[in-house]
């Protein structure tokens, strides 16, 4: 694919002119975490190195959101504002893989979702900084972008090598050209030995880790393991691995008076919450926590892959770091395994 | 771009109660809506709430569809309060319908309970609008007292007379009254004796999970084969149009890939009864 090079003064340059077209986010370090924000309010472009602490799937399925208002004739739909988002990393992507199957795809796509994608411009990067709870590539992922963005870049002796993966991404840089340089050799070079060394250091804290079979087919086996009960011991029911988790989609649509008007509002809704899937007259397919908990291995390594073909887990270990029960899915998979 | 949370007005233009708690509602939506028989809506009780439920009218019937509901909660409590002329909303139709076509042929015995007479109302009447294309269709329904049989009139009168050497209609009660002179049983205790070719023949089965339950383990105990029993599941839904999460049963969501569902393909799914 085609690359470039744009040394760091001109990259901003280049965020400078992107604000200009819409909303701009990008990665940046605030204490030892990198956050996404405004571009407005961060001025300047640091590499990020890995993951955001949030997720980036708040910027394409909102929190709460209204969906609908009713009864009216058919309004048209809100039209969003272009974004661009500076700071994918390699897991990331894959997750807005996951949540495009599910919102686009079927006899009915999900239109307030599309028309975020189709507005939005994700600026991925290559990992250098893996944090001990990244994991990617026990889900069948590299430390760095092989697809699914519209630019991704790695970071070079002064500079970024930028690589061209989308129509949407080649527009950016051909209106732009003043500022990218043919990316040289030595910058692939340099491309090459980062991502053979960074995905050494994934593939290493990730060793102890690795399954002997493949995920569907170990899980196939494990559904009555008592690794599940002893690993929810520490659960609170908070849900925030739910929430925080990249691919998590679920939500639950309500409604609301507004004036002579009604509206619809769809808002996040999590698995591990008792009522979650139960339905009037009071039966339950999840009572108990720990199928609660089960039915979220599952969904991710068994039957998203039966639906979609790959697992919705991206390993960005992000459910580890906010778990107040300090349950890690690496170490609940192996135990599970091990049976 | 099509909103598909969007509900389209529809009003109300009869109320039938069939028993004590369950009514069945014709509705009229500004935009005629086309549905295949086991296939649901999305119904809106304005500012309430969303709930699923199958049209209980003939899909053949094109500008009102019915809907019979049991009041159990929060949004069908608010519908039963609801008049002639008052408006709800609905969307749809959503999932799967009967596969009518690959049924050709065949004789087709239906299992319901309660309020899911339902969707078997729509089924019997789309199959019995082609009646040349089955072989015989053998209808059995179960309800808890005789006041609590739905479509009373019509099951207990119009349908046995349609053609009696083809469709049979078999009902019972779990309690007998003194006006009661039929069967008294759970559905399962009329579910034999069925002079079917069990070779030919599908069985559809919908009804409040526990009869589901024991109405399939009967049904398979009797030799029909896993995959030609079609069981309605009802699970907690909300969007509809599978992106929610709340339906799933092992990995098909119910509202797209379902609502029916054979029973090969969940039999071994985690709580496919609760
Ligand atoms: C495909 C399908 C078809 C159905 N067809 C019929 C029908 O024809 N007639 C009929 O009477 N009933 C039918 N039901 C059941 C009906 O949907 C429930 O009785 C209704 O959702 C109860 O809503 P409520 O607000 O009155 O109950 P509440 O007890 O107040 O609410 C139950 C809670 O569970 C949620 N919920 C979501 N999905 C369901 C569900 N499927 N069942 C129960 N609760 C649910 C509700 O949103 C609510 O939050 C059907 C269900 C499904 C899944
Ligand atoms: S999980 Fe992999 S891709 Fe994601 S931040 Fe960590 S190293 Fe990068
Ligand atoms: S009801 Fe939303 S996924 Fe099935």
């Amino acid at each position: 694919m085609e690359t470039h090079y744009v040394t760091e003064a001109d990259f901003v340059s280049l965020l400078s002119r992107l604000e200009k077209q819409g909303d701009l986010y990008v990665a940046t370090h605030e204490d030892d975490k990198v956050a996404i924000k405004p571009f407005s309010e961060v001025g300047d472009f640091t590499y990020p190195g890995v993951r955001a602490f949030q997720p980036l799937k708040p910027l394409f399925f909102s929190m709460l959101e209204e969906v609908a208002e009713y009864p009216t004739e058919e309004e048209a739909l809100r039209e969003s504002k272009p974004f661009a988002i500076i700071g994918a990393a390699s897991c990331d992507l894959r997750a807005i893989q996951a949540l495009d199957r599910v919102f686009l795809e079927g006899d009915f796509k999900d239109p307030f979702y599309e028309e975020r994608r189709r507005k939005g411009l994700i600026v991925s990067f290559d990992c250098t900084d893996p944090l001990d709870t990244c994991f990617c590539v026990l889900m069948g992922l590299n430390p760095y972008p092989e697809g699914g963005f519209d630019l991704n870049l790695t970071k070079v002796e002064g500079g970024y090598i930028v690589e061209v993966g989308s129509d949407k991404g080649k527009k950016v840089v051909d209106e732009n050209k003043s500022l990218f340089k043919p990316a040289t050799e030595n910058h692939l070079s340099q491309r090459q030995a980062i991502r053979s060394k960074v995905t050494e250091t994934v593939e290493k804290q990730s060793k102890e880790f690795r399954p002997a079979a493949a995920w569907q087919e170990i899980l196939a086996r494990a559904f009555d393991d008592s690794a599940w009960a002893r690993n929810v011991e520490t659960c609170v029911e908070c849900a925030a691995c739910l929430f925080i988790c990249p691919t998590c989609q679920c939500f639950l649509l309500y409604d609301e008076r507004a004036g002579d008007r009604y509206k619809r509002l769809k808002m996040w809704d999590a698995c591990a919450y008792r009522n979650f899937a139960k339905v009037a007259g009071g039966a339950n397919p999840r009572p108990h926590l720990v199928e609660r908990f089960k039915h979220r291995y599952y969904h991710k390594l068994d039957y998203f892959p039966k639906n979609y073909g790959f697992e919705a887990c991206t390993g960005c270990g992000r459910c580890i770091v906010a778990c107040p029960g300090k349950i890690d899915m690496r170490k609940v998979l192996k135990e599970v395994c091990k049976s | 771009m099509k909103n598909v949370y969007k509900p389209i007005t529809a009003e109300i233009v009869d109320v039938i109660t069939e028993t004590p708690t369950i009514k069945t509602f014709v509705v009229r939506p500004r935009e005629t809506i086309a549905f295949k028989a086991g296939e649901f809506m999305e119904v809106t009780v304005p500012g309430v709430g969303e709930a699923p439920f199958t049209p209980s009218s003939s899909p053949s019937v094109k500008d009102t569809i019915d809907f019979t509901i049991m009041k159990v909660g929060k949004v069908t409590e608010a519908i039963h309060d609801m008049e002639k002329g008052a408006l709800v909303g609905v969307r749809g139709p959503f999932g799967k319908g009967y596969p009518l076509d690959a049924w050709k042929g065949k004789e087709i015995l239906i299992v319901g309970g309660g309020v899911g007479g339902a969707p078997l109302r729509a089924l019997f009447l789309a199959l019995v609008e082609r009646l040349g294309d089955f072989k015989k269709i053998l209808y059995c329904y179960g309800a808890r007292t005789p006041q609590d049989i739905v479509y009373k009139k019509q099951i207990m009168e119009e349908w046995p007379r349609i053609d009696p050497k083809k469709v049979e209609i078999r009902l019972t009660v779990d309690e007998g009254d003194e006006t009661w002179k039929g069967n008294v049983g759970v559905v399962t205790t009329v579910v034999k004796d069925l002079g079917l070719n069990l070779n030919n023949s599908v069985a559809i089965v919908c009804g409040p999970p526990i009869m589901m339950k024991f109405a399939t383990f009967r049904l398979v105990e009797i030799g029909y084969p896993d995959n030609a029993i079609y069981l309605s599941m009802e699970k907690n839904m909300s969007c509809g149009i599978g992106k929610c999460g709340h339906c799933m049963l092992g990995e098909y969501m119910v509202c797209k890939d379902g609502p029916v569902l054979t029973y090969d393909l969940i039999k071994d799914k985690p709580a496919i009864w609760d």
